[in-house]
């Protein structure tokens, strides 16, 4: 076990390294000049090259990318003698559009992604998992087509549409929230709370319509097999079945996927974020990649890359804890 | 002036694109609304918090020195950021009259107009109570030559203007004989009150270019370099309280800003708060819907399009709408060295489809065909000029009459070359790469084609495009221009003369450059204002006749705020509310 967990460690960190190796290489493929991005109509040849001078453009890629690892481990200062500013490690950088550490950001606008990710994850989970397992123990009766129609309308909704649509009507026509928008938990649990709640049924609503689909296909899958009907034929509890025995070996892909998915959102919830304008990482990417702000693209890449290899390590552990095939195997 | 917000570049290259809707002058303009008893001061209650809704991430800056954009001028400097001069504070023309700010007076110039003194008032403060000297100014002023630090984002007629050491880099890196001949050029008195320019070239209207933000003071001290724009200083009736870039910017009251030492500003409000990141569409429903805070609340930034007819065609709008003008002239910039033929360049204006065009862009609301190349923002100096015989004022092309120019350009042997590039080589047209742009080339190469003149479409990638006709212009360009202050001193030479900064096009290639430019000069220097202006209007009238370049449209913008908003007049100076001016109903 200890060895398999070293490797892929191992295995994560080189990802990692690789992962932010790309980022940046793609980033100078890109068309557009961020040197020229700021100067409009001051943009002469001779202010952009100073311009790359002052945001460190010009020199070579491996450079570059030699002083942004070289930062990770010890830190980085920026601008000329007098008037610079430094970045204690780990320095993922400096943003010149934001006029911050990249390492800043990424600290404040996490726990506004990580609050709209948990609340999400946990609607749509319960919803999910309650509606999808609903629907397969009521096959066939009018339970299982709502749920059915649940997941179909939920699925084709984008989320953009969805999440204007209730802004629209629930706050701008029904008056019955306030327009949302974050607020520290540890400031007013209860204005984070109400603040959160669209976004949380928005992603919750799209979310949970897959969840519908795999949990119930999933426990009618697992409800034809073998050793249930065993079970029942040697009179164990309908109940005890379904929750001991059916839901466990059901839940195995939905945790995959789930964890996956939970690393993802914590990557950001672009398009959430965005119309819900909630200052988290989505929106920070966003920014990113419109301002061809490279610090700032690799850092939210590298911590979205962080956050799913983290994810899978955490789905391998317990997928061990709920199939005992799995911990054997290890 | 630059127009706004991170991609400035990308935003004017685009605004370009509507530069090629235009030409011309005439009809179907939808003519301005003022705003109505939202610009009026009836029933102001002192106090209360006003919200600017925004749909961009965060300030373009608020670094003084890095400031070029017209409304963020007129907000920060009605707010935090005092200059030794300024606008008054009033609604229309009025509202571009320069008055004293920091300065006892609008300053006196000598030795031609070389050298422009300044005296400080009494009693004029940053935020933390110290006074605002004449070597905070003066530092403020040489921040402009740091690039390192700065960037190159704000106005750069300080490093034209002042007679500093040609290698001096700013303050952070200055060597002693550096800041030393730095110090001799922008000179302090003893008391620290007065503040002496020693200019390069003879200014008439420095006084106004004292005005911009980057003129303004900075206290050494305090410098932050490159985060200076996180939370600059301030010296006027606000202080920024807290600044998170993609939610918002609070700016609440000053209690170190002293009324006795400023004139202009009446201030009414409490407190600012900047809501960034908004959605666009959300925006506009809110403002519609006018529930709660939003009834307080301006926007930065226009109406979007698809609403423009549910606010302008419902009569219970008309007292929280605006229509007005932005300050800038859109246009087609033409390479004087390969289009080398006024026929031609006159055909291409008479032959071009620019209703279509401005249809293409969003119709009418757009902006209004310019006749020149002078904004009638800039009062003074404008005057619509004669244009071209035969040009439809509808902005409908006439074929016949741009046949005609043709047929003369082709019988004139000095336009041999011009005539058989537009003939049979093709004419180069550069534009900003936009979607928008992608249905305006068609109109361009359909309207060109019926008198026989070729269009090579050349797409540039936003964010490089003034570097790249900067370095290599194509025959016709898309720019657009507004004047940095109320003086055709700022648009005139800036678009025609070389090293202007912004004549792209080789103007001085023309035999009758030399001429011209001898105007020019003549207009700059003169200090009587009413007679520069008649010799603005006598060059814009020159430029038009010779279609040194194609005029495009007076742009225009529609806006709407809270129906508790007042004061709410659009400052023409800076193409947006005077925000220092807003208060609030109860």
């Amino acid at each position: 076990m200890i060895y398999f967990v070293i490797r892929r460690l191992l295995f994560a960190v080189v990802l990692l390294f690789v992962v932010s190796f790309f980022t940046y290489v793609l980033f100078t493929a890109l068309p557009t000049n961020p040197a020229a991005l700021t100067c409009g109509k001051n943009c002469t040849p001779e202010v952009i090259a100073r311009n790359e001078v002052r945001l460190g453009y010009d020199q070579p890629i491996h450079v570059q990318y030699g002083r942004f690892l070289k930062g990770i481990f010890a830190g980085r200062t920026y601008g000329p003698e007098g008037a610079s500013v430094h970045c204690p490690a780990p320095a993922l950088g400096y943003s010149f559009e934001y006029h911050e550490c990249v390492t800043d950001l990424i600290t404040r606008t996490f726990p506004v992604t990580l609050s709209v990710a948990i609340g999400a994850f946990v609607l749509w989970m319960g919803i999910g998992v309650g509606l999808g397992t609903l629907a397969a123990l009521r096959r066939g009766r009018w339970q299982d087509r709502f749920a059915t129609t649940f997941s179909v309308v939920g699925i084709s909704l984008p989320t953009f549409f969805f999440a204007l649509l209730a802004i629209l009507v629930i706050v701008i026509w029904g008056g019955l929230l306030d327009f949302p928008q974050y607020t520290g938990f540890t400031e007013n649990p209860i204005k984070w709370f109400s603040g959160l709640l669209l976004p949380w049924a928005t992603l919750a609503i799209l979310s949970a319509s897959t969840y519908v689909r795999l949990t119930r296909n999933g426990i009618l899958e697992v409800m034809n097999e073998e050793f249930v009907r065993l079970g029942l034929a040697k009179g164990v509890k309908r109940r005890t079945l379904i929750i001991k025995y059916v839901m466990r070996a059901a839940m195995v892909p939905i945790v995959t996927i789930a964890g996956l998915d939970f690393a993802a959102l914590l990557g950001g919830a672009v398009i959430t974020e965005s119309v819900f304008n909630l200052p988290g990482m989505g929106k920070l990417s966003i920014r990113a990649v419109t301002d061809s702000d490279l610090p700032v693209l690799v850092a939210t890449t590298l911590v979205a890359a962080v956050l799913i290899v983290v994810a899978n390590a955490v789905v391998d552990i317990l997928y061990g804890f709920l199939d005992p095939r799995v911990r054997e195997k290890v | 002036m630059r127009k706004r917000r991170a991609f400035a570049a990308l935003l004017v290259a685009s605004g370009l694109a509507i530069a090629a809707c235009g030409g011309g002058d005439g009809g179907g303009t939808t003519g301005e609304e003022s705003g109505g008893k939202s610009a009026s001061s009836d029933g102001i209650v002192d106090g209360g918090t006003l919200h600017i809704l925004d749909v961009s991430e965060g300030a373009t800056n608020l670094d003084p020195q890095r400031i070029y954009t017209g409304a963020d001028l007129g907000f920060l400097g009605s707010t935090i950021q005092r200059t030794l001069t300024s606008y008054k504070y009033a609604a229309g023309v009025e509202g571009s009259e320069l008055v004293a700010d920091l300065a006892t007076d609008t300053g006196t110039a000598s030795n031609d107009a070389k050298t422009w003194e300044f005296t400080l008032r009494d009693g004029v403060t940053f935020e933390d109570g110290s006074p605002i000297e004449c070597k905070d100014i003066r530092y403020g002023v040489s921040r402009t030559w740091a690039s390192d630090v700065t960037g190159d984002e704000g106005p750069l007629f300080a490093l034209s203007f002042i007679d500093a050491p040609e290698d001096y880099p700013g303050p952070f890196t200055a060597t002693e004989e550096q800041q030393a001949g730095f110090n001799e050029a922008i000179e302090c008195s003893e008391d620290g009150k007065t503040i002496t320019f020693n200019l390069r070239e003879s200014v008439g209207d420095f006084n106004f270019t004292v005005a911009l933000l980057a003129f303004g003071p900075v206290p050494e001290d305090q410098d932050t370099g490159d985060q200076y724009t996180l939370k600059p200083v301030s010296s006027g009736p606000f202080k920024i309280e807290s600044y998170e870039q993609g939610k918002e910017l609070v700016m609440v009251r000053n209690e170190n800003w002293n009324k006795d030492s400023d004139p202009i500003r009446e201030p009414h409000l409490d407190k600012i708060v900047w809501h960034f990141g908004l959605d666009e569409t959300v925006i506009d429903e809110r403002m519609i819907a006018d529930e709660g805070d939003d009834q307080a609340a301006i926007v930065y930034g226009g109406i979007q399009p698809q609403n423009l007819q549910t606010i302008f065609g419902d009569d219970k709008f008309k007292d929280r709408r605006t229509d007005g003008f932005d300050g800038f002239v859109s246009y087609t910039m033409v390479n004087m060295k390969t289009v080398n033929c006024a026929e031609i360049r006159r055909a291409i204006w008479l032959a071009l489809d620019r209703d279509a065009l401005r249809t293409a862009g969003g119709g009418p609301f757009t902006g209004e065909y310019a006749k020149g190349f002078i904004n009638p923002r800039l009062g003074a100096d404008y005057e619509e000029a004669d244009l071209p015989e035969g040009l439809n004022e509808d902005g409908t092309p006439n074929v016949e009459a741009a046949q005609a120019e043709m047929d003369k350009a082709k019988a004139n042997p000095d336009c041999a070359d011009a005539y058989k590039r537009a003939t049979e080589t093709g004419l180069t047209r550069d534009h900003a790469d936009s979607e928008l742009w992608q249905k305006l080339i068609a109109i361009w190469i359909d309207s060109m084609d019926k008198i026989g003149i070729k269009i090579i479409d050349n797409p540039i990638e936003p964010s490089k495009y003034y570097a790249t006709i900067n370095e290599t212009p194509g025959d016709l360009m898309s720019a657009g221009w507004a004047a940095d202050w109320n003086n055709a001193s700022t648009v005139i030479p800036p678009l025609f003369i070389k090293d202007g900064g912004f004549a792209y096009n080789y103007t001085w290639e023309d035999p009758e450059y030399d001429a011209f430019k001898a105007l020019v000069d003549e207009a700059k220097v003169e200090t009587d204002r009413e007679k520069q202006g008649d010799m603005w209007k006598e060059l814009n009238q020159w430029l038009v006749d010779r279609v040194w370049n194609i005029p495009g449209l007076y742009t225009k913008t529609q806006n709407i705020v809270g129906s508790r908003v007042r004061n709410a007049y659009q400052w023409y100076q800076f193409g947006w509310y005077n925000v220092g001016a807003i208060g609030l109903t109860e």
